[in-house]
């Protein structure tokens, strides 16, 4: 049991150094990848066009009986294929692929346990992995303001757009000022004893909080001033 | 010919109390382009606040701040914000749209222009900050530099007959200082800039007003009060290095 | 907590979609009645703070460490219905920026983090506000809301693993709420760490008229110097709005959890049936009922996994009480 429990851990993503690296580096690529410039078919594909295949193959892999197995084979081919096109680097690839790993990790520990369920965790992982391709490929040949303008055409509530646009722009500006806090707040932070630490870093929160708060009023301010209402 | 700006004993106190402006009264004339000096804290940025309307929060009918012959009161605001563009310390929290385009494109939309006159001053507000074909770019991915100039993009694109800018240049390195002011230059727009870079006072203005503790201490040519040592020290500022040199004629 | 693609099936994606777009819709509306037009750039804010916030890693033992999830602070900040729609938002964008939880599994991973992490949890906290007046009161609440709406969170979690036969439910629900008994300990005091710090800079955020930071007055310039008299007692509960939110995570609970803690599976086999399901997704979803899952004791670990849930709130609760008094010191009060 303990090992499914160390294993559901890692799957929640809390418990490895591995998974600090994670966020971190997710952010950093995710937010650089576009250097604007890369000009292959699948980058010049219409935004609206590529969420719609990458929904009907999700739903399809989700939902096809694994007996089905031409589903699977032919939904490899389309991403290898769109991934070659696209140009992105295959070691990229297989890294975010990798970061899926605890979860399929746990459940395969777990089920490993129930002998008549051994071949699953390959039925769940080869779902999960063909899914998670697909959004990769997607969301890294896609600027985000294109995916935005798709779901204000789906009718998507303005303030959620509205929200996930402040989001997006201000994650890095946050982020940043988060760091030169954490690496501030640490720097005077002589002792290695945890709970100092940790009240150093819940600071770094609760300040974060704050100026974001602060910001936003800002942003209100320079909205008005240029007319909103 | 009624002052571009035209500020009245104006006072405004901060919720915990304080008093942030207490009696301040100046005059801008249209075309006119004034450095507004002083150290930290003197209430140069709340003032500025007080020209379109974003101070005091609810606004009163004193007449206190005249901008273009009109006071600013409620029922105005909208024709206010239209005439006086606001340039903010940190282009960060101008600049909140995700791409360059749709940014400086939110002025002239909030302004209900049609498409096709919104994407000509887009393209010509990025021209005049030296930006052409940046439209498409993400806003989280430019420099400092060129944060700053899309943001007087976004304020030009919204055509406005005066300019106030809170400390442009401040972060800029000094190539983006040189080009910047030499943008502002270009602008015919009557120009009130709170500043702590004192050359660019110099250069680009032909008055300075210097506040301290919210109040006007001094008004008059550039030249002469960054001239009066006396004065810039005893009001947390320096004559500038640009004068050390300078000769009587 | 992020479940990805391919762990839940079409059912359970659906109704977890279904239930998710009823609660961020409630909380879009009560947001957008009641929001203050100044307000409206906060929320954005304060999903970009949330992601960002969850990248600061609190060093655990060993090299381990843990983070914070942060749906019951940004609800003890902003009341549940924002809560609500700032943790979708964040959702969102990490599904789709950064693959990190399944697109169809979105509907779940919104329900379990925004709907019970952050609207049901929002709720818990305050009722232990109401209860408990003053700083004090906040610290205790957030720390046993914390924890509680993350356990919930993962039993439902569980829940919905189990129903799609992905995991059975004794393994899922063993693991899941045992692990994240721990790391609820975690959230709750780092939710209150950060909210302290943000009461000594900022006490108006905290304390409010209504008991629960459901707006924040972060007015221009408004330091306030010395802290409001005690804070106020609040009238938390109260509000239909936030009933709401509990309701509709009571319901998800009823969908995913209680099939499995239900002692009659043969009287469930028979509902599901008539409902039309497929036989082969109810074995799968009633354990008791299936016989070859051998691991010894599996029955015992479940049992003992709910009395640790039970106890464990008390323990909580005291502990959230013994934080309030050792973290706050008399002249904060």
């Amino acid at each position: 049991m303990q090992n499914a429990e160390m294993a559901h851990a890692a799957a929640s993503g809390q418990a490895l150094p591995f998974c600090i690296l994670h966020s971190a580096f997710c952010l950093m690529s995710a937010l650089d990848h576009h250097h604007g410039g890369v000009a292959s078919p699948v980058h010049r594909m219409p935004a609206a066009l590529k969420l719609a295949m990458a929904l009907g193959i999700i739903v399809g892999t989700v939902t096809v009986p694994w007996h089905f197995r031409g589903w699977f084979v032919g939904v490899a081919v389309v991403l290898a294929l769109a991934a070659v096109l696209s140009r992105i680097s295959p070691l990229f690839l297989l890294k975010r692929l990798l970061l899926l790993s605890p979860f399929v990790l746990g459940v395969a520990l777990v089920n490993a346990f129930q002998p008549a369920a051994q071949g699953s965790w390959l039925v769940v992982a080869v779902r999960s992995g063909l899914c998670l391709l697909t959004v990769i490929l997607v969301s890294n040949t896609t600027p985000f303001s294109k995916l935005l303008r798709v779901l204000t055409r789906l009718r998507v509530p303005g303030l959620l757009i509205t929200t996930i646009a402040l989001l997006h722009r201000y994650l890095f500006v946050l982020v940043d000022e988060a760091e030169r806090m954490r690496r501030a707040r640490l720097s005077r932070t002589f002792t290695r004893r945890r709970r100092a630490r940790w009240q150093a870093l819940a600071t770094v929160v609760g300040q974060l909080f704050v100026r974001a708060s602060e910001r936003a009023e800002r942003i209100y301010d320079a909205m008005c001033a240029r007319g909103w209402k | 010919m009624s002052a571009a700006i035209e500020v009245t004993d104006l006072r405004y106190r901060y919720h915990d109390g304080t008093e942030a402006l207490r009696g301040v009264t100046l005059r801008v004339e249209p075309g006119e382009c004034v450095a507004l000096l002083g150290p930290n804290g003197s209430g140069k940025s709340t003032l500025l606040l007080h020209l379109n309307g974003l101070l005091p929060e609810e606004t009163r009918p004193d007449g206190a701040v005249k901008v273009l012959g009109q006071p600013i009161v409620r029922q105005n605001l909208e024709n206010i914000r239209r005439r006086v563009g606001l340039l903010f310390q940190d282009p960060d929290d101008q600049l909140f749209c995700p791409t360059v385009e749709e940014d400086v494109a939110f002025g002239p939309q909030q302004l209900g222009l049609d498409d096709a006159e919104i994407e000509a001053r887009v393209r010509d507000a990025l021209e005049r900050v030296g930006l052409p074909g940046f439209g498409r770019r993400a806003t989280h991915h430019l420099s400092h530099g060129e944060k700053r100039r899309v943001c007087l993009a976004g304020v030009l694109a919204c055509e406005p007959s005066v300019l106030v800018l809170d400390e442009p240049t401040s972060d800029l390195d000094p190539r983006g200082r040189r080009e910047f002011k030499a943008l502002l230059r270009r602008i015919p727009a009557t120009k009130l800039i709170a500043t702590h870079d004192l050359e660019l006072a110099v250069e680009l203005c032909s008055r300075a007003i210097v506040l301290d503790h919210g109040l006007v201490v001094a008004d008059g040519p550039t030249l002469d009060l960054l001239d009066d040592e006396p004065l810039m020290l005893e009001h947390g500022l320096e004559r500038p290095h640009i004068l050390r040199h300078r000769h009587p004629h | 907590m992020h479940i990805p693609d391919g762990f839940l099936d079409g059912k359970t994606a659906a109704v977890t979609a279904a239930l998710s777009a009823a609660g961020v819709g409630l909380a879009l509306r009560q947001v957008r009645r009641e929001l203050p037009a100044r307000k409206v750039p906060l929320l954005g804010l304060a999903a970009a703070f949330l992601f960002a916030a969850q990248m600061v890693n609190f060093p655990v033992a060993g090299g381990t460490s843990g983070h914070l999830v942060g749906g019951v602070l940004v609800a003890a900040l902003l009341g549940p219905g924002a809560a609500i729609v700032v943790v979708t938002t964040v959702l969102i964008v990490q599904c789709f920026l950064f693959a990190d939880g399944g697109v169809l599994a979105l509907g779940a991973n919104v329900f379990n983090m925004g709907i019970v992490g952050g609207g049901a949890g929002g709720i818990l906290y305050r009722f232990v506000c109401a209860w408990i007046p003053g700083i004090r009161g906040r610290v205790t609440a957030i720390v046993f809301a914390g924890w509680c709406s993350t356990v919930l969170a993962s039993i439902c979690c569980a829940g919905q693993l189990a129903w799609s036969g992905t995991v059975p439910w004794p393994a899922a629900f063993t693991a899941m709420a045992s692990v994240h008994m721990l790391i609820g300990v975690g959230e709750g005091v780092i939710s209150a760490l950060a909210l302290l710090a943000i009461y000594r800079m900022r006490p108006e955020m905290i304390l409010d008229g209504d008991g629960g930071g459901a707006s924040v007055p972060a007015s221009r310039f408004a330091r306030t110097l010395t802290p409001p008299n005690g804070g106020t007692t609040g009238r938390a509960g109260c509000c239909s709005e936030f009933m709401r939110y509990g309701l509709l995570a009571a319901l998800g609970v009823a969908i995913f959890v209680a099939p499995f803690a239900c002692p009659w599976p043969d009287g469930l086999e028979a509902v599901a049936s008539k409902l039309g399901f497929e036989r082969k997704a109810v074995h799968a979803a009633v354990p008791a009922a299936a016989p070859d899952y051998r691991v010894p004791g599996v029955h015992w670990a479940v049992g003992a996994t709910a009395l640790a849930g039970a106890t464990g709130t008390l323990a909580v609760f005291g502990l959230g009480l013994l934080l309030g008094r050792m973290l706050v010191p008399r002249e904060l009060k």
